[in-house]
C-alpha cells in the first residue's frame, strides 16, 4: 500500500514531470488513454512509470452493465495492467450502455438487491482477469432511481462484502450526489467499510443554483476541503489525489492546490494525535 | 422494473430525439425536475461525443466553421450512436457522413479522411524502422528482400487541392479557393517518431508503396515498375524512393 498525494497525469504535464523531479508521490493514469496501439502515449507513459508509482484508473469498464464486462475491454486493460505494475486499479461503480452500444458517461445504478448481484458477478469477472481486487469509485449523479432499495453507501458496503473489491471514494462526488438528491454526506462517510477505502479523489464542480455538475473543471471549493477534513477523521490517512480533467492549469498551480491537501491532512493528524494523547491523559 | 427494462430506457431516452421525463426517476422534491435531471445526461453525450469530433476533425472544423461543423456534428451523434469504449475512435465514419451530406463539397469529406488518418497514426502499433545499414546487410546475405511497411502507414487520393487547404488551415492562414486537380494525387500518411507525417505521392511512387504493402519482393517491384511505367528510367527512380523511403522511415523490419 502507498502513502501520499498524487495527480493525475495530464498530457499538458508530459514534459514538467520528464523535466525534473516533482512533488508528487504517485501519479493516476487513466488506463483507457493508453489501451492503444503505440505511439507517444505508451512512449511518455513508460517513461514517466520510471520515475513515478502509479494507479491506474479507468472510465470504460462499465460494471454494472447487465451484459457483463466486455471480454476484450479487461483483456485490454488487463495488458496495460502488466506494462504498468500499477498499486492498483480503479474504475466506477457505474454502467456505460448496454447491446454493444457507449454512452461514455458514469451512470448511476439502482440500488437494488438485483443489480447487487449483477454488479457482483462483473466484479468478480473483472477481479477474475486481473488477478487483484478492483477500486471501485463512487460517480456523482443527477439521477436517483424509484427503483432503489438501499442508500447508494449501503450498496458500496454490499459489493465491497460480496466480492473483496476496494474503494476509491471521490468526496467532491459524495458532496455534489449528496447536494443533488439532499443527502448527508457525513452520513455516506460513515456508511462505508472503513478498511475498503484505498483512495480519496479530490475535484471541483460547478453550482448552477439548484444542482451540481461534477466538472473537474474547478479547483476543489471549501465545502468539499471540509468534507475532506471529516472523511480523513473518520478513515485516518488515505492516499489523496486532485482530480483535474478540463481547464487545466500549471502544474505548479496543481502542486500548490494539492499541498492545500497535504496541510489539511497534517493538521488532522496532529488532532488525532492530540485527542488520544488527551484520552490516555484522562485514562 | 428490472434492470435490464431499466438500462434499456435510460439508453433510449439518450438516443431519442429530445428529452423526455421518464417514470423511474425519483421524484424527488428537492432541485430538479425529473426531466431536468436526464436532461443533464442527455446533453452531456451529445456535448462529449461533439466535443471528441471537434478535436478529431481539427481542420475540417475550422475550415467549415463552428456552427456548421456543430450543426453537421450534432445530426451525426443523432444518427450515429456509439459502438466503441474508446471515444477517439467515435468519428471513424464521420468522413463518410460528410460525403453523403455535402456530396458537392467533397474537398471537405478528403480534409476529414486526412485528419481521421493523421490522428489514427498518432497512436498506431509502433515498430522498428528499418535503416540503410539494415538493408544493405539484408542485400548481403542474398536472400529475396520483402520490403514492410511502418503498420501506421496508409494512403488516400484526393481530387481536390486539399492539401493546400489543410496546410492553409494548420498554418493558420486563409486556405484557397476549392480546384479539382487535373489528375488525383495519392496521399501517403504515416508516423514517424512520435509525429504523425503526410506527404503526397507521385504515380510511379504510389504504384511502388501499393506493391510493399500487398507484400510483394523487392525485384517483383521492380519488374511491375518497368511494366507499368515504360517512359521511366525505373532503376534510377527505384533506388532514389528506396533511400526516401529509409529516410523517411516507413519501412519497417
Amino acid at each position: 500500500m502507498t502513502s501520499g498525494f498524487g495527480l493525475g497525469l495530464r498530457t499538458q504535464h508530459y514534459n514538467d514531470f520528464l523535466a525534473e523531479p516533482q512533488p508528487v508521490d504517485w501519479l493516476e493514469v487513466i488506463s483507457d488513454n493508453y489501451m492503444v496501439e503505440g505511439g507517444k502515449p505508451l512512449a511518455m507513459l513508460d517513461k514517466i512509470r520510471a520515475q513515478y508509482p502509479m494507479v491506474m484508473h479507468g472510465v470504460s469498464m462499465s460494471i454494472g452493465s447487465i451484459n457483463g464486462v466486455d471480454k476484450d475491454y479487461l483483456r485490454k486493460l488487463k495488458v496495460l495492467e502488466q506494462r504498468v505494475e500499477p498499486m492498483w486499479v480503479s474504475d466506477h461503480l457505474c454502467w456505460s450502455g448496454v447491446h454493444g452500444r457507449n454512452l461514455h458517461d458514469l451512470l448511476p445504478l439502482p440500488y437494488t438487491r438485483e443489480a447487487l448481484d449483477i454488479v457482483t458477478r462483473n466484479v468478480e469477472q473483472a477481479q477474475e482477469v486481473l488477478q487483484r481486487p478492483l477500486v471501485l469509485e463512487n460517480v456523482s449523479s443527477y439521477v436517483e432511481y424509484e427503483q432503489s432499495e438501499m442508500t447508494e453507501w449501503e450498496f458500496l458496503s454490499e459489493v465491497c462484502k460480496a466480492t473483496g473489491c476496494r474503494l476509491l471514494l471521490d468526496i467532491n462526488n459524495i458532496y455534489v450526489s449528496a447536494f443533488n438528491h439532499d443527502f448527508s454526506p457525513v452520513s455516506f462517510i460513515k456508511g462505508v467499510p472503513v478498511e475498503s477505502v484505498t483512495q480519496f479523489h479530490l475535484a471541483g464542480h460547478l453550482n448552477k443554483g439548484d444542482h451540481l455538475i461534477d466538472t473537474h473543471d474547478h479547483p476543489v471549493c471549501d465545502d468539499v476541503w471540509d468534507l475532506y477534513r471529516q472523511a480523513l477523521l473518520h478513515f485516518g490517512y488515505i492516499p489523496t489525489m486532485i482530480e483535474r480533467d478540463d481547464n487545466i492549469p500549471s502544474l505548479p498551480e496543481l502542486i500548490a492546490e494539492l499541498d492545500v491537501a497535504r496541510e489539511i491532512a497534517r493538521e488532522i493528524a496532529r488532532e488525532i494525535a492530540d485527542d488520544v494523547l488527551n484520552k490516555k491523559i484522562a485514562l | 422494473m428490472k434492470l435490464e427494462e431499466l438500462q434499456n430506457d435510460f439508453q433510449r431516452a439518450l438516443f431519442d430525439t429530445e428529452c423526455k421525463s421518464a417514470d423511474w426517476i425519483s421524484k424527488s422534491a428537492h432541485g430538479l425536475s425529473a426531466r431536468d435531471r436526464l436532461d443533464i445526461y442527455y446533453n452531456a453525450y451529445r456535448f462529449r461525443l461533439i466535443d471528441v469530433l471537434l478535436d478529431t476533425f481539427e481542420h475540417t472544423a475550422i475550415y467549415l466553421g463552428d456552427d456548421w461543423f456543430k450543426q453537421l456534428a450534432t445530426e451525426y451523434v443523432q444518427t450515429h450512436p456509439s459502438t466503441y469504449k474508446n471515444i477517439g475512435l467515435y468519428g471513424k465514419d464521420f468522413p463518410a457522413f460528410l460525403a453523403e451530406q455535402l456530396a458537392d463539397d467533397m474537398e471537405v469529406t478528403e480534409l476529414a479522411l486526412m485528419d481521421w488518418k493523421l490522428r489514427r497514426a498518432f497512436d498506431g502499433l509502433d515498430s522498428t524502422v528499418m535503416t540503410q545499414d539494415d538493408l544493405q546487410q539484408l542485400a548481403g546475405e542474398g536472400a529475396s528482400i520483402y520490403l514492410q511497411a511502418v503498420p501506421t502507414l496508409t494512403m488516400c487520393t484526393q481530387h481536390f487541392n486539399t492539401l493546400d487547404i489543410w496546410n492553409a488551415i494548420n498554418q493558420d492562414q486563409t486556405p484557397p479557393a476549392v480546384e479539382r486537380l487535373p489528375q488525383p494525387i495519392d496521399m501517403l500518411i504515416w508516423r514517424k517518431g512520435y509525429s504523425p507525417h503526410f506527404r503526397s505521392l507521385s504515380p510511379i511512387e504510389s504504384a511502388a508503396i501499393g506493391c510493399i504493402v500487398s507484400g510483394a519482393m523487392l525485384e517483383d517491384i521492380g519488374a511491375k515498375l518497368e511494366n507499368d511505367f515504360t517512359d521511366a528510367d525505373v532503376a534510377t527512380e527505384f533506388g532514389l524512393m528506396l533511400h526516401r523511403w529509409l529516410e523517411d522511415g516507413i519501412i519497417c523490419h
